[in-house]
């Protein structure tokens, strides 16, 4: 057996790369705890005005708020609605299950720019713009695809009989869902549940043509508050964002292994 | 009255008919094996009576009430899977205890039901194992701990035996056998092995393209083969060509057969079938049975048994097997001898089989 | 039957809801297309023109933006490629213990928010940025680089964000190839190289062809980033649409663009899922 390692120049090349990947972040962080305004490389002087000035101020209050409440709220429903819609296409219970499962991932494929205009100039239409509700649907479309593809592959790796098994036992439909398939695709939906999230809480393509400005999200101010140039408050909120996203990605290692799923 | 009763039961998928209108009965206690070859339509009948496929066409009573609409958890079952589906995130206590919690049990009654049933598969005290941390064995006896603990009407078994390796296979299969007996719980076996069907039933099923080709005792099954798919598909038989002609058998030649079976019209041809098994191997002839002279092809030692393939007139070949210890154990290449079949063993079944 | 009644009560809610507020939208976006807008008045009712579609090939800042869409979809593929290949190759075939660590380290920048990302981006490449800064304080240059509103700047921030999925697709396609294949060829007397190019390389190729793919029709895509780091001059196809409905209020053009950037993403896509299946039909 010969033992065909990375030599030492790809090596250093992939670890250049996965370094290259941290960058961003770590100025960020940096640049949230520096005292002047402009990161100098080393940074001069430690702060935490920045952070303070990011819970004094109730634009990013309202916007976290808005952005956690929307990006949770999302997830719910697309959970609820993509695993029962799964489960219909995994069962083959509805037929042209191919074509339908086709039209819950194409959110996927259709550019999310395209997804917001076309947004903006129904909601316009029907007069519905504005409001949490067309923000909160919106997001359910772009999120769905995620839970879909999470809870179809955790699916179809069930062994068919041990539901059957279930169902001689004298469980219903329901309670065999409940206690066999639901714990049996849990790890799966976690990770689907965790990308849901994630898109919700990261979507600017979408929210920035049907948020009002009782709506605006973190992303959007973010977004919006850089044609205005570096502010380092907005350096504070990333890290903040930072920090919450190790530590999601710590806990979702720990309790379903999530690496495998992505 | 029968325990589990089925009445020209039918499955058709699409053009195929998979089914093809097979009834039977069952009667409370019984222990009844369908033997078949893969497709044959056994699984399908087994899927029918748990309720997990519906039939395109007949009844199905379990305890004399029709069933035959009813989902599988009304049914009152318990079936024993192939890749024994056992719960992989439940305990061995919480997979047996499953049933049991359907019908409401709860408490000290349900701890020591499982207990029973655990006890009752020689696995007490595995309760809070997880089925990874089981061997297949062990496995299985959960299973079919899971099966027989909420004490269901009829009991189900799909190939249960089929992924354990040969030894723990003979095991397990008295292991069964004991078990429905304690039990006495009506029972449907589905296998292909012919020695387990034989073994563990007081009555077996041979199925063979979704029809019954004959539902006896497994001596009867053995010995008075209904049809020739029967007689090919038990045991070990040799099947040879012959023709009829002035009331007897002939292989051609001069070598005439006796034979119980009755025989067609004169000149007819006809498939006989003799098992190996049947057939006395002797250096010298004795007594009535038909002596058929034939020299020895090839031998081969198997442990308890040796097989002989030996060369008879009209170019036709027999395989014989003998005792490893008897007189016939040591006969060489080239040897002439004697071979002698008693007439209730030449097996005539009218129609030629398809091999 | 009851199943088909369990299925249509299962899948109907999420149908009503993606039928509702996505493909009825999506449908409803062509009408506009092909309306006339009259800068001032609005979309001029009950008109119907082929304009907005043959501005986008005739007109020369169209077509501009159109090509450098197209051209930095094929340049940060090219650019994940080559940066994700090792790292890929790395994760897979190097040592199992640092296996987990680079995996997560992968992941993390994809979990982590695409905004955040890109303000990262930022703060190194302004005028004032940490880049120029450095580049200053040590004497290399006098007068800050120009990295952000430009080509630099898009690049290096959408080769960043996407670099991640291509990682993952090269993983996955790397973990298909038996190391066995690699080592009959080493021991057939092919040089390290040679293995690399007659064996890992072609076994890779459909997890290749899935990655650029991806990476294009994201590229091409992109809103958020192309506009922190390109600004409101260095347009490309998503900026323009964002900037037609926000800023110049020209819905026929902007829907215009809108689908014609769908459709150029639903026709790679459909194109490349034919090819695998003709692979897949010839393996």
């Amino acid at each position: 057996m010969i033992e065909q390692r990375p030599g030492l120049s790809i090596t250093t090349i992939a670890l250049l790369v996965v370094i290259f990947l941290q960058i961003p972040v770590i100025i960020v962080v940096l640049a949230s705890f520096s005292e002047t305004s402009y990161l100098t490389i080393p940074p001069q002087g430690w702060t935490l005005k920045w952070f303070e000035a990011v819970f004094t101020s109730s634009n990013y209050l309202a916007a976290i708020k808005n952005s956690l409440i929307l990006a949770v709220g999302a997830t719910v429903i697309s959970l609820v609605l993509g695993v029962a819609a799964s489960y219909a296409l995994f069962r083959k219970m509805l037929p042209g299950s191919e074509a339908l499962t086709s039209l819950l991932m194409s959110p996927l494929i259709i550019p999310s720019v395209v997804i917001g205009v076309a947004l903006l100039q129904y909601f316009t239409l029907v007069g519905l713009r504005g409001g949490f509700l067309v923000l909160l649907i919106a997001h359910v479309v772009i999120t769905v695809p995620y839970i879909v593809r999470s809870a179809l592959a955790s699916l179809s790796g069930i062994d068919l009989s041990v539901e059957e098994a279930a169902r001689c036992l004298g469980a219903n439909g329901f309670t065999t869902f409940r206690l066999m398939t639901l714990p049996l695709i849990k790890p799966g939906l976690v990770a689907g549940a965790l990308f849901s999230f994630v898109t919700s809480m990261e979507n600017v393509p979408v929210t920035i043509f049907l948020a009002g400005p009782r709506e605006t999200t973190l992303p959007i101010l973010i977004f919006t508050s850089v044609e205005m140039g570096v502010d380092p408050s907005v350096a504070a909120v990333s890290t903040i964002l930072i920090i919450a996203t190790v530590a999601v990605l710590f806990v979702a290692e720990r309790w379903t292994g999530f690496h495998r799923f992505v | 009255m029968s325990n589990l009763s089925l009445d020209h039961v039918v499955k058709r998928y699409g053009d195929l008919t998979v089914v093809k209108d097979v009834s039977l009965g069952i009667k409370e206690g019984e222990f009844v094996s369908l033997l078949g070859p893969s497709g044959c339509g056994k699984t399908t009948i087994l899927r029918m009576v748990a309720g997990l496929i519906e039939p395109s066409g007949g009844a199905i009573r379990i305890a004399s009430t029709d069933v035959t609409r009813l989902p599988p958890n009304k049914r009152n079952i318990g079936l024993v899977f192939q890749s024994y589906a056992l719960f992989p995130h439940m305990t061995v206590f919480e997979n047996v205890a499953f049933g049991l919690r359907r019908k409401g049990e709860s408490g000290t009654t349900l701890d020591g039901r499982v207990n029973e049933a655990l006890a009752m598969v020689r696995l007490p005290g595995y309760g809070e194992r997880y089925p990874r941390q089981l061997s297949g064995g062990q496995q299985q006896r959960v299973a079919m701990a899971r099966a027989i603990a909420p004490r269901p009407s009829v009991l189900l078994f799909d190939e249960p035996l089929s992924n354990l390796d040969a030894k723990l296979r003979d095991e397990m299969q008295i292991e069964l056998k004991r078990l429905q007996r304690e039990l006495g719980i009506t029972t449907l076996f589905v296998t292909h092995d012919q020695g387990e069907a034989l073994s563990l039933s007081d009555r077996v099923c041979v199925m063979n393209d979704g029809i019954i080709q004959q539902f006896a005792a497994p001596e009867d099954v053995y010995r008075r083969p209904a049809t020739a798919f029967v007689a090919s598909f038990i045991g070990k038989p040799n099947r040879l060509k012959a023709t009829v002609r002035g009331g007897r058998l002939t292989l051609g030649e001069g070598l005439d057969l006796r034979t119980d079976s009755a025989l067609g019209a004169d000149g007819s041809a006809t498939d006989v079938f003799i098992r190996q098994e049947a057939i006395n191997l002797t250096p010298t002839g004795a007594d009535d049975a038909n002596r058929i002279p034939g020299t020895i092809a090839l031998r081969s030692f198997s442990g308890p048994q040796v097989q002989y393939v030996i060369r008879i007139a009209g170019g036709h070949e027999l395989v014989v097997e003998a005792a490893s210890s008897g007189t016939a154990s040591h006969l060489e290449h080239g040897q002439p001898v004697t071979l002698e079949v008693r007439p209730q063993d030449v097996l005539v079944l009218g129609e030629s089989v398809r091999s | 039957m009851s199943q088909m009644r369990t299925g249509l009560l299962l899948f109907s809610p999420l149908l009503l809801v993606l039928v509702g507020a996505f493909v009825i939208p999506l449908i409803l976006l062509a009408p506009t297309s092909f309306q006339e807008y009259q800068p001032g008045a609005g979309i001029a009712a009950g008109s119907f023109t082929l304009e907005n579609y043959i501005r986008i090939v005739a007109d020369d800042y169209y077509r501009e933006v159109v090509v450098r869409t197209l051209g930095l979809g094929v340049a940060v593929t090219l650019a994940c490629l080559l940066l994700g290949y090792p790292v890929a190759y790395l994760i897979v075939r190097g040592n199992p213990r640092w296996r987990l660590a680079l995996t997560l380290l992968v992941i993390f920048p994809l979990m982590l928010n695409l905004v955040v990302r890109s303000f990262g981006w930022i703060v190194l490449l302004t005028n004032r940025g940490v880049v120029n800064n450095l580049l200053i304080d040590l004497g290399v240059i006098e007068t800050p680089l120009k990295l952000m509103f430009n080509l630099t700047g898009v690049m290096i921030g959408l080769t960043h964000i996407y670099l991640p999925f291509m990682v993952l697709m090269l993983v996955a396609a790397l973990q298909n190839v038996p190391r066995d294949v690699e080592s009959a060829a080493a021991t057939l007397g092919s040089s390290r190289l040679h293995v690399f190019r007659a064996v890992t390389l072609p076994l890779t190729a459909p997890g290749i062809i899935a990655g650029s793919i991806l990476v294009f029709v994201l590229t091409i895509s992109a809103l958020v980033t192309p506009r922190m780091l390109g600004g409101p001059t260095y347009q490309v196809m998503a900026t323009l649409i964002y900037d037609e409905y926000m800023q110049l209020l020209d819905w026929p053009s902007g829907s215009a663009l809108s689908f014609s950037l769908a459709l150029v993403t639903i026709l790679i896509i459909w194109m490349s899922s034919r090819m695998t299946k003709r692979w897949a039909g010839l393996a």
